[in-house]
């Protein structure tokens, strides 16, 4: 199990709720490939520790993942990512879309015909990846650190 | 009773370096005293033979312990003054040690699982104890002091003393140390009954702070009124009084009994209900 | 649960408390909020039986508060409340001697998490250390309930990180705690409930997430509302 990297990096605002910021963080870490599928996670207690929350919070996360079928408790054994590609790919496509969403109503002010515009995403997020070398998702595959 | 006595420890604990420091100073005083006394009437003898070549024991009545403790009284009496001062001012001190200065203890004695009681009769017996040791470790230095004495003066000069006479030679130890236990318990109650008549203009006083100053003198003073009030108003030597001697003293003793059960009362009650930190 | 029902207390001719009511739940983490002088620090006395009240009732689960309560529940006083001389260990022992509930291996682990040394005296110590050696004290009893008065007030950065560890740990799993602070900045997204006093009274309470999720506000939101009326 992996401790720190990506972790201890949650600020948390204070108009949100927190355990839906943290429910949020994993999906981003999902997303991101350092949550793996299947791959075991904090237990609640290790989880408030870890981002310095009120293990309310943490356990209120973990109720809210569960039901959002974002994380598999079987039995006594720790709790882990699920593996149901439907649902993985399911939190992709919402942060994807939010992302998306958030970029789209911000370019739209500017009068910009859609070649250009991809030509210009593309361009930015090519030079944005080669920049951050350390960075998971590094292009041309999948070097998981 | 565990937690009064773990209390109790605990309060004679925090004094035994002042304890041991009165003590001492009182040992060191006395015995020199008597050490000085004795070496300068030697001394004189000394010089009385030089002079005049005849034998001093002629002139000089036999050198004695008694006769030295009258004469060291002054001496003897200022370590004795210096204790009975400590331990006044620290009957006060022993309850407001734990609310001034940097740390406020009385937050953690207020919230012990123990009864609240316990912390004051700890307080109590505590200065008692202090009290009983001195007088304790007096009785022990003059037997003491009559052996340095002995040890200094040459024998054949030495007159054997009392140590009950010895004691009897000082004007104060004939209040602090006093040959019938009528007298120990009259003086020493006095003392006891001021003790707690303190102890509850204490907690007046931190019940409710500048009213409770107020308080305080009040009780004390009324309890003070109430205590003469048998001698003054029924007549000083009873001998002119309406009640007979023993009823008078049986009044006193009533009025005396009441006092002691309303400031342990009053003590009780504003600690476990009224104090405040 | 801690309960206080329209408690008033009065001190230096006014009420610092005027009717104050609201509720600590075990499993939670309860703060009071207020300015100086609001009775923060009056209500947690209170509770403790530190200091008599005029009006009111305080219950702890259910029942009125006596001197049971003490092994139940556990305060962190805001500045030293053992005798300067004690060392750190005799302090500990002392505590050992009176409470049942003392836990002595816990006691020992906390005085290793905070970096403790035994064998100091109590008034050698400084102000972060003085702190977190009363959370030591208040922390390893068995108690259900934790009271901590200002437990960040004139702390250093790095002894505050360290004490605002404490409320995401074990160490308070399955109790109560109710904090008094002025630094909502630490404890915003730690507290789950939030008490704001005005003028004696509880002018709000109010589940921290819920607040956040309805109304998108922030106890800072909630204060600065409370406090322009």
């Amino acid at each position: 199990m992996r401790t720190g990297g990506g972790w201890e990096e949650v600020e948390f605002n204070s108009r949100e709720p927190v355990y839906l910021q943290v429910v949020r963080h994993f999906k981003e870490m999902i997303v991101a490939g350092k949550l793996e599928a299947g791959q075991v996670i904090p237990s609640r207690r290790e989880l408030g520790t870890l981002l310095k929350i009120n293990p309310n919070t943490a356990q209120r996360s973990y109720k809210e993942m569960e039901e959002r079928k974002l994380i598999v408790t079987e039995g006594n054994s720790p709790s882990r990512i699920t593996q149901d590609d439907a649902v993985l790919r399911a939190i992709r496509a919402e942060l994807l879309g939010e992302a998306v969403d958030a970029f789209v109503s911000a370019v739209r002010k500017v009068d910009v015909p859609v070649e250009e515009l991809l030509d210009l995403v593309k361009s930015k997020y090519i030079e944005a990846l080669s920049s951050s070398p350390a960075d998971d998702a590094v292009e041309g595959g999948a070097e998981r650190p | 009773m565990r937690n009064y006595l773990k209390l109790l420890h605990m309060e004679i604990h925090r004094f035994r370096y002042i304890l041991f420091a009165l003590m001492g100073m009182t040992a060191l005083v006395q015995m020199c005293a008597i050490a000085f006394n004795a070496m300068g009437e030697i001394n004189e003898r000394n010089v009385y033979f030089e002079q005049t070549g005849r034998a001093p024991e002629e002139f000089f009545a036999a050198m004695s312990y008694t006769r030295a403790v009258q004469e060291t009284q002054f001496w003897f009496a200022v370590p004795v003054g210096l204790s009975i001062a400590v331990l006044v001012i620290y009957a006060f001190l022993i309850w407001y040690r734990d609310w001034f200065g940097r740390s406020t203890f009385a937050y953690r004695l207020l919230s012990l699982p123990s009864e609240r009681r316990n912390i004051y009769f700890a307080k109590l017996t505590a200065i008692l104890t202090f009290v009983f040791v001195l007088i304790g470790f007096q009785l022990l230095l003059m037997p003491i002091g009559r052996a340095i004495f002995a040890m200094i003066a040459p024998a054949h000069q030495l007159q054997p003393s009392y140590i009950a006479d010895a004691i009897f030679a000082n004007q104060a130890f004939k209040i602090l140390l006093p040959r019938s236990f009528a007298e120990f318990f009259v003086n020493y109650g006095l003392g006891v009954i001021s003790l707690l008549v303190l102890f509850a203009s204490i907690l007046l006083e931190r019940s409710y702070r500048w009213l409770g100053i107020v308080y305080g003198l009040a009780y004390a003073g009324f309890c003070a009124l109430l205590m003469v009030y048998p001698m003054l108003a029924l007549g000083l030597d009873y001998s002119t009084g309406y009640f007979y001697t023993e009823e008078a003293y049986a009044i006193q003793m009533a009025i005396d009994a009441l006092i002691v059960v309303s400031s342990v009362w009053l003590g009780l009650y504003l600690l476990k209900k009224k104090v405040s930190v | 649960m801690i309960e206080l029902k329209g408690v008033r207390k009065r001190y230096r001719g006014r009420y610092v408390l005027n009717g104050l009511s609201f509720t600590a739940d075990k499993g939670n983490i309860t703060c009071l909020i207020g300015m100086n002088g609001a009775g923060k620090s009056t209500v947690m006395k209170a509770i403790m039986g530190l200091v008599p009240v005029k009006e009111g009732q305080i219950l702890v689960d259910g029942k009125p508060r006596g001197r049971w309560i003490y092994e139940k529940i556990s305060f962190v006083p805001d500045h030293l409340t053992m005798p300067l001389s004690m060392k750190m260990s005799e302090g500990l022992t002392f505590m050992a001697d009176f409470y049942a509930s003392w836990n002595a291996e816990r006691a020992a682990e906390l005085m290793r998490f905070f970096r403790l040394e035994p064998s100091e005296k109590i008034g050698n110590l400084s102000k972060g250390t003085a702190a977190k050696y009363n959370l030591v004290l208040g922390l390893a009893p068995n108690s259900d309930y934790v009271l901590m008065d200002e437990p960040f007030s004139g702390i250093d950065l790095f002894s505050r990180e360290m004490i605002a560890d404490v409320f995401s740990s074990e160490l308070i799993e399955e109790r109560g705690v109710l904090l008094t602070t002025h630094e909502i900045g630490e404890v915003e997204h730690l507290i789950d409930k939030a008490v704001i006093l005005q003028d004696g009274k509880a002018e709000m309470e109010f589940d921290c997430e819920t607040m956040r999720s309805e109304e998108g506000k922030s106890i800072v939101d909630v204060m600065r509302e409370v406090y322009s009326r």
